[in-house]
């Protein structure tokens, strides 16, 4: 039923997502841009990719800064176009997607001010689909009641922070965890919004958003050692949503140190596989490497259902790899730095 | 047959160029745009090739060029187009125009750096003029009622002394400016942080300000914020700051107000004459650049091109020479090589550029000369496939079928007239319509096929004046050949009722008996079994049509055939293709003309006139009934000859599908054999020296005889190995293809009919139901209710007939020309060749 009328509202846009998945640079792409000698040569092999004149207008030389720039814009002009012919339900699912970047801009800005830098130069450093009217005047909340009553309060964010108002002042640790709380709610209750908008997109989002949250618990776990973090809190940081729960994350929360994680992930086939192939020695790949990875993986079978939702979820976190990816490969360029320059991760 | 019946002839060359000559020989070349070259570093990547940065640094001008234009837009000044077409500059030019560009630019981002903050400091002295117009009126009107409110709104102490209101300014306050879409926002986060002990007064300002960066017009408001105390003052900066709150200094008595204004107005004075003088200038910078932006844009392009194809050359062991390799028709050999020699001459190089022909087993592009008129017949061929090298064309052709086959489906004398003359219109106007630029795809279809529009709408007033049909209704020009006579069934028994449907037999004697000398009798017109009679008409026609030109397209194989050398198509699949389709429905064309001259009204009972489909379906059932006599035979010894032909069509089957694959697997097996000696004199490809003039020949063998022979390509050698298999599959398909599509085929043709029939009763239609109500009004009212109805009835002629059916009948024949027509002949799997030429370049840039 859901395919027979679903191209009615979102055929115009899930046609668009997947041509511009078509331009999500291949593997080929790749090897000719890690080849670069200089920022130079990356923008002139660009030029032949889908990216096509994005740099165009730019003097030389070139900054790293201004690609990174240049790249955000084309993703977040494409993201645009989309939400703005987006219409219920597909506009609350595109919103949310934005609801993560806007937590990363608030925890960005909260810990700037925190360290005295200038709201104006942090405001540069924000993600622009995340950007919000109230954000800009953060720093006048110095505690976190009064940045939910002050700046939150009318953003989307707010029932997510209801949790985090009892924290007392705003110091390092206690934004870590207004981060991390802020991300669990936003993850669960994204899981379930696409819970109940069922079918496929059902099928895809669940599978994503589970690994999403499986992420944060290890990490947050993996993170939380050595620090003032006290288990029960911790805990409580954990998204509830994902495959671990609840098994594995209450073995999470009485782990000690990273054996015992990797003992957890030792009932998953899935984190297993990731675990064991991850490694600090050189030659090997980082933890974090291989989660992205396998998001990687995930996203691209995303595009293998057709009528659901996630294709875009999935189309914003290819793209942003791919962001990385670009910038990883040119700040090895630009630094000479070219030994590492191969550990980016490939789409397709 | 000039050269559109086949390709033109292709040779792969070879081109030594100096180096220092290369550039301006590419350069003639360009200009010529008649040969295509090839990559010959396909491994290479595109930032590791020789002249990257001679590209990069054309990159950077065009840059600079496009800053340029974007100010000039800005400024809305018309840029110069004098449609002149520049040579590319010398290499060294090339330094003058990137110090020019760079003079410019610089120039330009100063005057705009400079210009951007005299206005930065303009917007600010403005929004300063309007908080102390605005704070004015807060203050003046609401002196007592502001603070009153606020001391309330504050929660003041009530209990105080009345004598504390005699300093109400105890209260800070603040003025500043903020877009007008932030307010409510601002307004609410106010409240909240101050937990409602601030007091905001806000005004909009009437007139837009210019905002500086972006040049945009926005909307602003002018506020003021009451607040009590240090803390709440700090806070109210950090909220007007994130809100991107300009604020401004504000005296707090009225005195020193009044003085500040004055002395904001003198400075916006200033500030005016200084802009002005701002805007002059970057006008003056602006209007010179306009004038030769184009022609800069032409050479900073053609530049880039140059160097382009310079990176698709190789460079020689002794990096003296660069070795290019390109495909080009030999008839412009000759001007290749006098653009050669130009270049090399402008270069001032002493050594000439040398053209070499290869011999190659590549197959060559394919490219058709086409003019103005042609391209668009060519372009419906080039749609359906490009033609193999040397393949028939079948465009020239289709410069008549198509409007033909267009008009048999489209025959309306009027219709045709309003296309032919939109047509015209197009052709006659083509130097003015084709400088206009952007008008939309729509237009551009049309008008790139308006030679194809004018044909069709000739070609449908020629068959709309057969059919005898001008917007449904006929010319009697000619005079009918029936008369009324007592017979003549025009009125009813009591001759005043007319009736409504008169069938016309040719029995009667109102038929005169002499025929109406060209088209249809008009006297049809009226007639109800008009249909019944063009329908015979017209459904004949087109199987005549259709066989005589899918016989033409079999017979257009055999120049195939014959110019491949491919005595074995010949005999193996052009003889039995046409005996079969021969024996069939040329027997069938055949009959019909029988039908027509043999039988007639007066003379032979044409009742009794034999039916051609039950005699077709008869033929292949062998039957021959003797009831009911419209099953009679045509003609004596017919049931034999029917017989032979219909076994000779089936013979053809074995011969179409088996005698080919078997005489290629002789061959095989022969060769095969004979294979062991022939193997050892594989042909290394040649290098001719086709250049005869007799000054370069010395040179020209000097640079041949270091002939490499790796740096010449050579290409696979065609010898695959004889699969019986997939040659027999083949077979199959291709004979399983033809003996089904010549049935299909010639049914498909029905379609003429049927849209010829479909136009007609469609405009007859519109007619009666519209055109008609107009005509039966009498008096004045009628006048105007005629003008209405016209008016309804030109709009659906000219959209549902015009367009709608012009459309479907204009696809109807596409289709009939690439499938049935094009299918006995055509095998389209070439590809086309892309010269590099300036001028596409220049188009193709424009297009963006």
């Amino acid at each position: 039923m859901e395919s027979l009328t679903f191209n009615i509202d979102n055929g115009y846009l899930e046609g668009l997502v997947r041509g511009f998945k078509c331009g999500i640079l291949k593997r080929d792409d790749y090897t000719n841009l890690v080849q670069c000698e200089t920022l130079e040569d990356l923008k002139l092999h660009l030029q032949s990719t889908d990216y096509s004149n994005f740099l165009a207008n730019e003097p030389s030389p070139l900054q790293v800064s201004t690609i990174d720039d240049k790249l955000k814009e084309k993703m977040v002009i494409e993201f645009q176009h989309m939400r703005n012919h987006a219409v219920e339900p597909l506009s609350t699912f595109l919103d949310y997607i934005t609801y993560s970047y806007m937590i990363d801009n608030i925890i960005l800005l909260i810990t700037g001010t925190l360290h005295q830098r200038s709201i104006s130069e942090l405001i540069t450093k924000c993600h622009p689909l995340g950007s919000f009217e109230q954000m800009e005047a953060i720093h006048v909340a110095s505690t976190p009641a009064e940045l939910y009553n002050a700046v939150l309060v009318d953003t989307p964010l707010a029932p997510y922070f209801i949790d985090c108002i009892s924290e007392q002042d705003l110091d390092e640790m206690n934004i870590e965890i207004i981060r991390n709380t802020l991300y669990k709610a936003y993850i669960e209750d994204f899981y379930k919004f696409c819970e109940e908008t069922g079918g496929a997109t059902a099928d895809v989002m669940c599978e994503a958003l589970s690994f999403e949250a499986d992420r944060r618990a290890f990490i947050i776990t993996i993170n939380s050692f050595g620090t003032e973090l006290t288990k029960d809190d911790r805990a409580k940081l954990y998204p509830r949503c994902g495959r671990l729960h609840p098994d594995g994350l209450a073995a999470l929360a009485r782990a000690d140190d990273y054996e015992q994680v990797r003992a957890v992930s030792e009932y998953y086939a899935e984190y297993k596989l990731l675990f064991e192939g991850s490694g600090t020695n050189p030659g090997e790949k980082t933890l974090e490497d291989k989660f992205f990875e396998y998001e990687v993986k995930l996203m691209v079978n995303g595009f293998m259902q057709q009528f659901h939702y996630g294709v875009f979820y999935a189309y914003v976190k290819l793209k942003e790899q791919e962001c990385r990816n670009i910038i990883w490969i040119a700040e090895c360029v630009a630094q000479q730095h070219r030994t590492k320059i191969d550990s980016y991760i490939p789409i397709f | 047959m000039g050269s559109l019946f086949r390709s033109e002839e292709m040779s792969l060359c070879q081109l030594f160029l100096q180096s220092e000559a290369a550039y301006a020989c590419v350069s003639e070349l360009g200009e010529l745009g008649v040969v295509q070259f090839r990559d010959l570093n396909p491994d290479v990547n595109a930032f590791q090739r020789k002249f990257v940065n001679e590209v990069r640094r054309c990159a950077e001008m065009e840059r600079k060029l496009r800053f340029l234009e974007k100010e000039i837009k800005k400024d809305e000044i018309p840029t110069l187009d004098a449609g002149d077409n520049p040579d590319a500059p010398a290499p060294r030019e090339m330094i003058d125009l990137e110090a020019t560009f760079e003079k410019l630019e610089n120039e330009m981002k100063e005057v705009n750096a400079n210009a951007e903050a005299l206005k930065r400091n303009f917007l600010e002295l403005t929004e300063l003029k309007h908080i102390l117009r605005k704070t004015q009126n807060f203050f003046e009107e609401e002196e007592h009622s502001i603070v009153d409110d606020a001391q309330h709104a504050l929660g003041v102490d009530d209990s105080r002394p009345i004598a504390s209101q005699a300093q109400p300014l105890q209260l800070g306050f603040v003025a500043g400016v903020i877009l007008r879409e932030r307010i409510p926002a601002f307004e609410r986060m106010l409240w909240r942080v101050c937990r409602g002990n601030v007091f905001l007064k806000q005004a909009e300002i009437e007139s837009p300000l210019e905002d500086p960066v972006t040049g945009d017009q926005v909307n602003k408001s002018v506020f003021i914020i009451f607040f009590q105390g240090d803390q709440l003052k700090s806070r109210v900066k950090k909220i007007c700051e994130g809100f991107r709150a300009t604020l401004y200094p504000c005296p707090e008595t009225p005195a020193e107000r009044r003085e500040m204004a004055i002395g904001v107005m003198t400075r916006i004075e200033d500030l005016n004459t200084v802009l002005g003088q701002t805007q002059d200038h970057r006008h003056r910078v602006l209007v010179a650049a306009a004038k030769n932006i184009t022609v800069w844009f032409i050479k900073v392009r053609k530049i880039k091109a140059i160097y382009h194809t310079l990176n698709l050359f190789n460079l020689d062991v002794t990096s003296k020479c660069l070795i290019a390799e390109c495909w080009a028709p030999v008839v412009e050999l000759d001007k290749i090589q006098l653009g050669l020699r130009r270049g090399t001459e402008r270069s001032g190089s002493s050594v000439p550029s040398v053209l070499n022909r290869m011999e190659t087993s590549e197959e060559p592009p394919t490219y058709f000369k086409t003019n103005k008129f042609t391209s668009a017949f060519q372009a419906i061929i080039n749609a359906y496939g490009m033609a193999n090298y040397r393949e028939v064309n079948p465009a020239p052709y289709a410069i008549i079928t198509f409007p033909f086959l267009f008009s048999v489906m489209f025959g309306d004398a009027g219709h045709g007239l309003i296309m032919f003359l939109f047509g015209l219109w197009m052709v006659v106007r083509e130097k003015q319509l084709l400088t206009v630029k952007d008008a939309g795809e729509i237009w551009d279809t049309f008008f790139g096929g308006r030679y194809i529009i004018l044909l069709m709408g000739l070609f449908s007033i020629y068959s709309g004046l057969l059919y005898n049909d001008a917007f449904s209704k006929s010319f009697n020009i000619f005079g009918s050949s029936w008369r009324v006579t007592d017979d003549f069934p025009i009125y009813g028994p009591n001759k005043s009722t007319i009736i409504s449907h008169i069938q016309l037999s040719p029995n009667s004697t109102a038929f005169q008996g002499d025929v109406y000398p060209f088209g249809l009798d008009p006297v049809w017109q009226l007639s109800g079994n008009k249909i019944a009679y063009t329908n015979s008409y017209k459904m004949k026609l087109s199987i005549i049509l259709g066989v005589s030109q899918m016989l033409f397209g079999v017979i257009l194989s055999t120049f195939n055939h014959r110019y491949f050398k491919n005595t074995l198509n010949l005999f193996c699949e052009f003889l039995p293709q046409v005996l079969f389709l021969l024996c069939m429905f040329g027997y069938l064309v055949m009959l019909v003309f029988y039908k027509w001259i043999y039988f007639s009204a007066i003379e032979r009972n044409s009742n009794c006139a034999p039916s051609l489909l039950i005699g077709l379906i008869n033929m292949f059932l062998f039957t021959y009934p003797k009831a009911p006599c419209s099953s009679h035979t045509f003609y004596p010894g017919q049931q034999a000859v029917q017989t032979l032909l219909v076994v000779m069509a089936v013979l053809c089957l074995p011969w179409m599908l088996l005698v080919k694959p078997f005489i290629l697997r002789w061959q095989a097996q022969r060769k095969i054999g004979g294979s062991m000696h022939h193997r050892s004199t594989r042909q290394v490809p040649k290098v001719t020296n086709i250049n005869g003039d007799a000054d370069d020949s010395g040179a020209a063998e000097e640079v041949i005889h270091h002939d490499d022979v790796d740096i010449i390509h050579i290409h696979k050698e065609k010898e695959e190995e004889f699969q019986f298999g997939e040659v027999m599959i083949h077979s199959a398909i291709h004979t399983i293809e033809y003996c089904l599509g010549t049935i299909s085929h010639t049914a498909s043709y029905l379609r003429l009919w049927a849209l010829s029939l479909a136009h007609a009763q469609l405009s007859e239609v519109l007619w009666t139901m519209l055109f008609r109500i107009g005509l039966s009004m009498n008096g004045y009212h009628g006048s105007i209710i005629i003008a209405g109805v016209f008016f309804a009835w030109a709009c659906c002629t000219i959209g549902i007939l015009l367009l709608m059916e012009g459309l479907s009948a204009f696809l109807h024949t596409l289709r009939l020309h690439w499938v049935e027509f094009q299918s006995k002949f055509y095998t389209g799997a070439g590809y086309a060749f892309q010269a590099f030429s300036f001028a596409q370049i220049m188009e193709f840039k424009t297009d963006d």
